[in-house]
């Protein structure tokens, strides 16, 4: 039995409608507990700033693109290279950084859960591979579901429950957390070296719309009672006028669900342009977040980017091509047969391109705008926005409306007339700040069950104490103390142990793998059904029997089940 | 102030030495400093005999001479921004990486990677050069930047690869594909070369020796004098296969496909 | 008993549909497989126990001493390398990063001498790439350039690509026109619809023509590129332009002739101008069955994909520099440590030689030509035979090797991980 006690902390808790309060938290056993005996460990927070663990409800840190992001590009692995030292293996890179890189810097800043942004069903293994070597944060895997030929199959013959009982089958084979959709149909028509430019366009050969995948795929996430919603990257990503389609899109969404969103859509930044042409590009971030505050059951992301250098990486193949014919960096391209696809291209955000300054205001804008803090949260679609290091400063900018105009005063002139941020007076407070980076993804995770998110009795002891007095410091002024003490935590806790200092990480990982083994009643199981074995022999190039991901890839695997309603 | 390091007799002399700390400006402080010989950390005295003569208050007047077995001894000169070095016979790679000042010179011949990076500053090395002369490093768009790289020998392969700025001067003859994705700067090749200018982007290259498998997606523009080189040459723009700009200027009639 | 679904630890193909009868702790029989997994699983010659040289021979000694024999040459080396890994399972090729890291060696893998050349390549200009079930399903236009799968990757053809049927290609080969670039006619050629015959180092301009041709600048090509002829070549051009989907594979016909990663580069810029007309892309046939998943863990863990040193502390990359055969010709490391790989046969003599040279240790089920060159040998499971474990196919796509018969080895993971742990130990001490 191990007990650790934190004394003095001065703790926001959202979800249990805690805001500065003062007080001790008693941990037993990795878990949130009322008191604890005179002979705990005792660590003290000294009144400072005490959230749950963090969470990253959108990053892409595991599995084959990042890796392909990674070894092509050496440059940026030696820009961001450390020892080995006490715990701690070396770690390289500075906008794709090696797995115990990512993980050392994400308890760094006090994020202790992580939802890995994309797996191809196929490629499952390599991403619980790298899970395991990302050891100190829990993680969880959004699966890809936008090209899949099953999938689609189910959708044009209307039969939800078909779809249902399909993703059930892969997300349990495949130990995923929940539906992915990245440009739907898109990244099938990409298999031709083609796109879908309307969700009501049909994908060729298979005769769906985008609008219909969407749509039945939502039904289906309902019927199997996952505990996340559909996860969406938008069709039209980053081409100037999608905003409409992004409206299209969340036009189509019912309210189906009482506990959490119908819709979590990613990183809505990069779908928010008005205009026609990169010339005349400009901000529908007020469209964007008109639409969404009338919609309870959307909650979306910001994908912030933040100036300089980083890589896209991205299962919209078709859009990452894009990028290479207007940039000509190197481009890698993946296309996963029967599933979905993927590109990889470096960037530069410039203030000196007025597209970039828009995009930089767009993503605050959505933040700002949207009056339900729990109903934009805070991402940067890591690393393709901007690498996770970054989000300090974000909060920087959302807290102080001071920050923001010093920031706009560098950037390219034009961009006042194509954005309204410099009229926002808006800055969020701390309480916002805690749902925009642990309360409100735990929530949209669905993982408070778990005991994510939260300081309450039961919790899982995943906690973050960053080094500042609340109260001795006026976030609006002094921006740069919030952003410094974001960065670096005094103790990253997680399930009760500590396990960074001050930067430093001192113990050795072991990480959970959260995954949902959803059931469905045998008679329509797909792995009994002989047309999708069939099928699934014929066109795949590995046999259905070497398809599941083994148990022995998750040594403490978390599996959560739920019960198909039909 | 002139700082002599002499080599020492080593136990293992195969191994290499990393000495990127052998620049002018640190020598300001004292000679206390270390290196790596494989993963061993050693103290500079460990492995060379170190003569101090004079004085200087600033970097720029200090002078390091490399004596005795030093083929082996990488990245001295990395960084570098003043003063200067002269190594007495040959150096190991990475000599003069990243360097933005002051001189290097070379009696004897360089390892791969002389002037990697470079921004700045003067290499002159008597003897050849290694592969990777000039060059950039993997994965980045831009190589060398500014500055002068001269050798009075031969050069190996991928010479200049990715050159962007400055200018490079090889009077022997080069390896295999000297000027590959150069976008920049100058390179002048007073021999040989196989297959140079690979996916050219721009920049000048100037041959005036023979050229080997000449790449065919250049296009003959002229024939052109060349006064500062007393030669006439036939000038090609390209490479087309890469909507290159760049010019590479060959004397004539040297020209073997 | 006849296990089915086996994979196949030979070849980048990963081929995982084998039914492979077994009679107790037998292999007996192999089928679907091709006459190299044939051999592979139903050979013998395997290494009864560790054995450590003497002056006059060997000697064979337990796992525990060659183990601390292993750990006491690895601690006092300054420069150890430890070499090849592509034919074991991911957790060995884990453990053999995590003691570089330890010893502050060089770590390396077959990619050296194989497709490191094209990962250089990919470093320059990215890789435009799919998995094999695109090709298979979509393909009318597979190209294969400086590579001869029917003899290196026999089921290669007839799994992936020509004579598979695929969703949209049901007629298989029928459906597809099949190109065949190479310095000689090999077996592979004479299945080509088309075949180039390219003077032996001269793929590089020919790539470099094909681009310009596709730009549409023709006429800046002189009549003949490298023993090709210019209308060939326009007509190769057309044939890949009015592909639906065509498919590049290369192998050391590129990598290793005169160039090696510029001509992969090259093959790699042509897919890419090719990628403004249709759909293309190209993809290295990795040889050995898991050097991509060599390239992968080192990669998660290092940021890079061979050749990492550790000599400083850090990881440094620099092929050239910190390649197994650089190094070994150079005579700058002072130890080794050899694992599923055999530079004895592969390497260029002056390489190999150094092995002798200084104390080797080689983890190896079987005697190869490296075990005359090491000093210490220590027997272990064959992955995919008598160990478990993930490999990643030429795709990119991990599969789990199967575990088909119980040995008495030990897994080579177990070994490393007990040479990790004892050296850990001494550097606390």
């Amino acid at each position: 039995m191990t007990e650790l006690l934190v004394k003095n902390a001065c703790v926001f808790d959202p979800l249990n409608g805690i805001s500065m309060e003062m007080m001790d938290i008693s941990i037993r056993d990795g878990r949130v507990v009322e008191s604890v005996s005179a002979t705990a460990d005792v660590i003290d927070a000294h009144g400072c700033l005490t959230l749950p663990g963090g969470i990253d409800s959108h990053s892409h840190v595991c599995g084959t693109k990042v890796n392909f992001g990674r070894y092509m590009s050496p440059e940026d692995m030696r820009a961001g290279r450390t020892a080995r030292r006490g715990k701690m293996h070396i770690t390289s890179g500075y906008y794709v950084p090696t797995t115990y890189g990512n993980s050392y810097r994400y308890s760094t800043m006090g994020y202790t859960t992580v939802l890995e942004g994309a797996m191809a069903p196929l490629e499952a293994r390599h991403t619980h591979e790298e899970f395991t070597a990302t050891p100190h944060q829990d993680m969880m895997a959004n699966t890809l579901f936008d090209g899949n030929w099953a999938i689609m199959e189910a959708v044009q013959k209307r039969d939800t429950r078909r779809a249902a009982a399909i993703v059930a089958w892969m997300l349990s084979a495949v130990k995923g957390y929940s539906i992915k959709l990245t440009n739907p149909g898109g990244t099938e028509a990409w298999g031709w070296g083609e796109d879908l430019t309307s969700i009501h366009e049909l994908v060729p050969n298979f005769n769906v719309t985008p609008a219909e995948i969407i749509t039945t795929m939502i039904a289906a996430n309902e019927l199997l009672h996952l505990p996340h919603s559909v996860h969406l990257h938008c069709n039209n990503l980053g081409k100037p006028g999608n905003y409409e389609t992004t409206l299209e899109t969340f036009d189509l969404v019912p309210d189906r669900n009482n506990g959490r969103q119908t819709l979590y859509a990613t990183h809505v930044q990069f779908h928010a342009y008005g205009g026609t042409t990169w010339r005349n590009i400009n901000s529908k971030a007020e469209e964007i977040t008109r639409s969404v505050n009338a919609k309870p059951q959307i909650v979306m992301d910001m994908g912030q980017i933040m100036f300089g250098r980083t890589m896209t990486m991205t299962a919209d193949g078709p859009m990452e091509f894009n990028l290479y014919c207007l940039h000509h960096n190197k481009w890698s391209n993946h296309d996963v047969e029967l599933e979905t696809a993927s590109g990889i291209i470096p960037v530069l955000y410039s203030k000196k391109s007025l597209v970039n300054c828009v995009m930089w205001a767009i993503g605050l804008e959505l933040a700002l705008l949207t009056k339900n803090p729990y109903q934009c949260l805070l991402a940067t679609d890591n690393p393709n926005g901007a690498p996770f290091v970054k989000y300090p400063e974000i909060i920087g900018l959302l807290m102080s409306k001071r920050y923001r105009d010093e920031e706009f005063a560098t950037l390219h002139e034009g961009t006042g007339q194509r954005t309204v941020i410099s009229s926002i007076d808006r800055e969020m407070d701390w309480n916002e700040v805690a749902i925009m980076t642990r309360a409100g993804q735990a929530k949209a995770l669905g993982i408070i069950p778990q005991g994510k998110g939260h300081l309450g009795v039961g919790a899982e002891a995943d906690i973050a104490i960053y080094p500042i007095r609340c109260r001795d410091v006026d976030p609006s002024t002094e921006y740069r103390k919030v952003i410094e003490g974001f960065q670096k935590t005094m103790y990253t806790i997680k399930r009760g142990r500590i396990i960074a200092r001050d930067g430093e990480v001192i113990v050795e990982g072991a990480n959970s793998t959260f995954w949902v083994n959803p059931s469905v009643p045998e008679e329509i199981s797909v792995a009994s059904d002989p047309e999708f074995v069939k099928k699934f022999e014929e066109y795949y190039t590995v046999r259905m029997g070497n398809y599941p991901v083994q148990d022995v890839y998750l040594p403490r695997g978390k599996c959560i089940r739920t019960e198909a309603v039909l | 102030m002139r700082v002599i390091l002499e080599t020492k007799k080593r136990i293992k002399p195969f191994l290499p030495v990393e000495a990127e700390s052998i620049i002018p400006r640190n020598f300001l402080k004292g000679t206390d400093l270390t290196v790596y010989e494989g993963n061993k950390e050693r103290a500079l005295s460990e492995l060379f005999w170190i003569f101090v003569e004079g004085t200087a208050v600033s970097p720029d007047k200090v002078e390091i001479v490399l004596k005795g077995d030093t083929a082996r001894i990488k990245r001295v000169g990395e960084y570098m921004d003043t003063g200067a070095i002269r190594i007495v016979g040959n150096i190991g790679m990475h000599c003069g990486n990243f360097m933005s000042g002051g001189l290097i010179e070379i009696g004897g011949n360089a390892d791969a990677w002389l002037g990697r990076e470079m921004l700045d500053g003067s290499i002159v090395c008597h003897g050849d050069a290694g592969h990777y002369c000039a060059s950039g490093y993997r994965g980045e768009k831009h190589g060398m930047k500014g500055g002068r790289v001269e050798v009075m020998g031969n050069a190996g392969d991928f010479c200049a690869e990715y050159l962007t700025g400055g200018d490079v001067y090889i009077h022997g003859s080069c390896g295999d594909m000297a000027g590959v994705e150069m976008k920049g700067g100058q390179l002048v090749i007073g021999g040989d070369a196989i297959r140079p200018c690979g996916n050219m982007k721009n920049g000048t290259c100037v041959i005036l020796g023979r050229v080997h498998k000449m790449i065919p997606t250049f296009e003959k523009t002229e024939r052109r004098v060349l006064p500062e080189w007393n030669i006439t040459a036939d000038v090609f723009k390209g490479d087309v296969a890469n909507r290159g700009k760049g010019t590479l200027m060959i004397k004539i009639p040297e020209l073997i496909q | 008993m006849i296990i089915k679904d086996v994979v196949c630890p030979f070849c980048g193909c990963l081929c995982d549909d084998l039914d492979v009868e077994v009679d107790g702790q037998k292999i007996v029989k192999v089928q679907n497989g091709c006459t190299l997994a044939e051999s592979t699983f139903t050979g013998s010659n395997r290494l009864p126990a560790p054995i450590r040289r003497t002056a006059s021979g060997w000697e064979a000694i337990s796992y525990d001493d060659a183990i601390r024999d292993a750990v006491d040459i690895l601690l006092s080396a300054d420069r150890p390398l430890l070499y090849g890994w592509s034919s074991t399972h991911g957790e060995t090729q884990s453990f053999g990063v995590h003691i570089a890291e330890l010893i502050g060696g060089v770590i390396d893998n077959t990619s050296t001498v194989c497709h490191g050349p094209s990962i250089l390549a990919i470093q320059e200009v990215g890789h435009p790439g799919c998995t094999l079930g695109q090709v298979k399903n979509r393909a009318d236009v597979i190209v294969y350039w400086g590579c001869n799968p029917t003899e290196a990757h026999p089921r290669h053809m007839s799994r992936y690509t020509t004579f598979a049927t695929g969703f949209f290609v049901p007629e298989a080969q029928r459906g597809r026109t099949v190109i065949v670039v190479d310095t000689r006619r090999t077996e592979s050629a004479e299945i080509a619809d088309e075949f180039i015959r390219i003077k032996r180092g001269g793929d590089y301009e020919v790539l470099s023509a094909l681009r310009a041709i596709v730009r549409g600048k023709c006429e800046v090509l002189p009549r003949e590129v490298a023993g090709v002829s210019r209308e060939q070549l326009v007509r190769i051009a057309e044939i890949c332009k009015k592909a639906k989907f065509g498919a590049i594979f290369f192998g050391l016909g590129l990598t290793m002739s005169a160039g090696k990663y510029k001509n992969v580069r090259n093959a790699i810029e042509l897919t890419d101008e090719l990628n403004r007309h249709t759909k293309f892309t190209i993809s290295p046939l990795r040889g050995h069955a898991n050097v991509y998943g060599s390239n992968e863990v080192f990669t998660w863990i290092t940021g890079y994909p061979y050749a990492v040193d550790f000599a400083r502390g850090i990881a440094f990359y620099n092929p050239g520099e910190t390649t197994a055969v650089d190094i070994l010709r150079r005579g700058e490391c002072d130890a080794a440590l050899i694992v599923a790989s055999d530079p004895g046969a592969h390497f260029p003599h002056s390489a190999a030689a150094h092995l002798a040279k200084i104390p080797t240790i080689l983890i190896d089920p079987h005697q190869t030509a490296t075990t005359p060159l090491c000093r210490l040998q220590i027997p272990c499971t064959m992955a995919g035979i008598d160990a478990e474990g993930t490999a990643y196919r030429m795709d990119g796509v991990p599969i789990r090797y199967k575990k088909i018969i119980e040995s008495s080895y030990p897994d080579d993971a177990d070994l490393l991980r007990q040479i990790h742990d004892r050296i850990m130990e001494a550097k606390r001490a």
